[in-house]
């Protein structure tokens, strides 16, 4: 019999991407006041792959902490930041079989930490963007251009489409109506 | 990997003594008379519970056998003296006690608190000692009771029962409670020469098993009845006596005067403590530095920003047993009640460690554990978002 449930137990005794990721490119620290557990993400990112292409962390919390940031790092290395964006927190309890309500926060702890990470990369891509082009998505770093060029190539109609394509309109869904003027402009033009 | 646990949690409870088994088995079997019955087989029950209460008297250091009552476990022993004087004075309203309590106490005084009465909560200074002065500024006409422990199941701190109650009986005339349940088989008691009116026991804690205790009520002190039926127990706790229980708690107490193990238990405990207060970065003891402040077997180090649950889950799967302040659980997630008084900081708290040892502990088994121990802190300092500053 282990201390805790054997998956988390797994996770707990070998963590995977203990550590920080050096130069990284993002950093989401987040923190439980109701337990004082801390969480420290960090990520390397392919900018032009809109991947993340590592992910470390280090905490300070329960077993079922450590269990949850080790299999959000696993989980979200190698996967596109679009939808990385999207994930949710059974996509780390899940892999436990759930867990109890009491701990549920450590699987929102991760979330939160994997949000600020993916904020604090799109700010510092906001700054540093110097383009001519009208930046639609800011929270994915897509111009207007790059749209363009998603829709004519592949003949996309639906904003999901364009999503999925280029990630613009992945992250807070502000910019899906200046996607779908887009849209709507370009198929107008073609008609 | 170890077969065998090592325990290092006997103040949480502690492994039944075979001596004690042994006495207390032929009352699970073939004596099983009840103690009022007129006949012989009853009377050589009768026989058996009165050798206990006398067992239990005599490692109190109590004047007669009469002061000890049976009942079924601290807490009932902690409950029914408080509640037992306050029903008895019921024109007193002010009850005195500390804020590092056992919840037997804490949270009863904070129940009666809520229910009228005044709770006046002393203050422990950051080693957990108790101010006299401040006991004394307390105290008042209308003081009922006032209610301490002798030793502290989180930190082993003493508290000093003989000058407490000197205090209490100069100044006021207010009945003193003892809860001794932590300190009964570790360190001498001599309630003949204190000035202490209740004090309470608890068999699991002294190797008898979980489900006896025990309430002193000094000759002549009143207490109302905490169970009414018949007359056992002189009429103040009613319900047939449990004989095996009874006998086991008196047998517990009897191996405890004859084989002091304390000498032993101290210097594994102070081998442990000193080790890992010298060995490993950014511990702290929590509790009175001076070790004769302290009970001889319990050493709570915290290890600064770490998790104290992670330390006791890494410690478990090496088959060692500890306690920690801070469980993570469903209905709390606050750190010791006793360690925030002490005004430890929460990032210390978060990582305390209790270890407390008992007479069947070895130096092989304090030698093990110090040798898993440094690399399981060092694993889980690599994992904390704070060790950087930790080494800076």
């Amino acid at each position: 019999m282990s201390f805790y449930p054997g998956p988390v137990q797994q996770h707990f005794d070998h963590p995977r991407n203990v550590g920080d990721v050096e130069g990284a490119d993002a950093l989401g620290e987040a923190g439980s006041l109701k337990c004082g557990a801390l969480l420290r993400l960090t990520l390397r990112i392919d900018a032009a792959g809109q991947t993340i292409t590592d992910a470390r962390f280090k905490a300070l919390g329960c077993g079922y902490l450590i269990a949850c940031a080790s299999v959000l790092t696993e989980t979200i290395k190698e996967l596109p930041l679009a939808r990385s964006a999207l994930l949710n927190e059974s996509a780390i309890t899940d892999w436990f079989g759930g867990v109890p309500p009491e701990r549920g926060h450590c699987a929102e702890l991760c979330r939160e930490a994997l949000r600020l990470a993916l904020a604090d990369y799109h700010n510092a891509r906001q700054e540093e963007w110097t383009g001519e082009e009208a930046l639609i998505c800011t929270c994915f770093g897509v111009s207007e251009q790059s749209i363009e060029r998603a829709i004519r190539t592949h003949a996309l109609r639906t904003v999901k489409e364009v999503t999925k394509a280029c990630n613009a309109g992945a992250g807070c869904g502000s910019c899906r109506p200046l996607i779908e003027d887009i849209l709507d402009d370009h198929w107008r033009e073609m008609s | 990997m170890r077969d065998e646990i090592v325990y290092l949690d006997n103040n949480a409870t502690t492994r039944v003594a075979p001596e004690v088994f042994g006495a207390m088995r032929p009352y699970l079997a073939e004596a099983y008379g009840n103690p009022s019955s007129a006949h012989t087989f009853g009377r050589e029950m009768r026989r058996s519970v009165e050798h206990a209460r006398e067992q239990v008297a005599e490692a109190l250091g109590a004047s007669d056998a009469n002061e000890i009552i049976f009942t079924s476990c601290g807490t009932e022993s902690d409950n029914w003296a408080i509640r037992g004087v306050l029903e008895e004075r019921p024109a007193m309203r002010h009850i005195v006690t500390t804020r590092v309590e056992h919840e037997a106490v804490r949270n009863l005084c904070a129940r009666l608190e809520r229910s009228g009465y005044e709770v006046t909560w002393l203050e422990v200074d950051e080693e957990g000692l108790l101010d006299l002065e401040s006991l004394r500024a307390a105290l008042r006409p209308d003081t009922a009771l006032v209610s301490c422990m002798l030793a502290n199941n989180e930190t082993g701190v003493l508290f000093p029962v003989e000058e407490i109650g000197r205090v209490v009986r100069e100044n006021s005339d207010a009945l003193f409670h003892v809860d001794g349940v932590q300190a009964v088989g570790k360190i001498p008691i001599r309630l003949r020469e204190w000035e202490v009116d209740l004090f309470a026991v608890s068999g699991h804690k002294l190797h008898a098993p979980k489900g006896v205790g025990a309430l002193y009520v000094r000759e002549g002190g009143r207490l109302a009845p905490f169970l009414v039926g018949g007359g056992q127990e002189r009429g103040r706790r009613a319900g047939t006596e449990a004989v095996p229980y009874v006998v086991a708690l008196g047998r517990a107490c009897e191996l405890a005067q004859e084989s002091d193990a304390s000498p032993l238990i101290r210097s594994l405990r102070d081998k442990l403590e000193d080790a890992i207060l010298d060995s490993i970065p950014c511990v702290r003891l929590n509790g009175a530095r001076d070790r004769a402040r302290r009970l001889p077997n319990t050493a709570n180090i915290s290890f600064e920003n770490l998790e104290g649950e992670n330390i006791l889950a890494r410690l478990d799967a090496a088959r060692i047993c500890v306690s920690t302040g801070s469980a993570c659980n469903a209905e709390t997630h606050e750190p010791s009640a006793v360690l925030a008084a002490m005004n430890v900081p929460y990032s210390v708290a978060r990582g305390s460690i209790r270890f407390s040892l008992g007479r069947y502990n070895t130096e092989s088994e304090v030698d093990y554990t110090l040798s898993v121990l440094p690399e399981i802190i060092n694993t889980l300092a690599g994992m904390s978002p704070f060790e950087a500053e930790q080494k800076g």
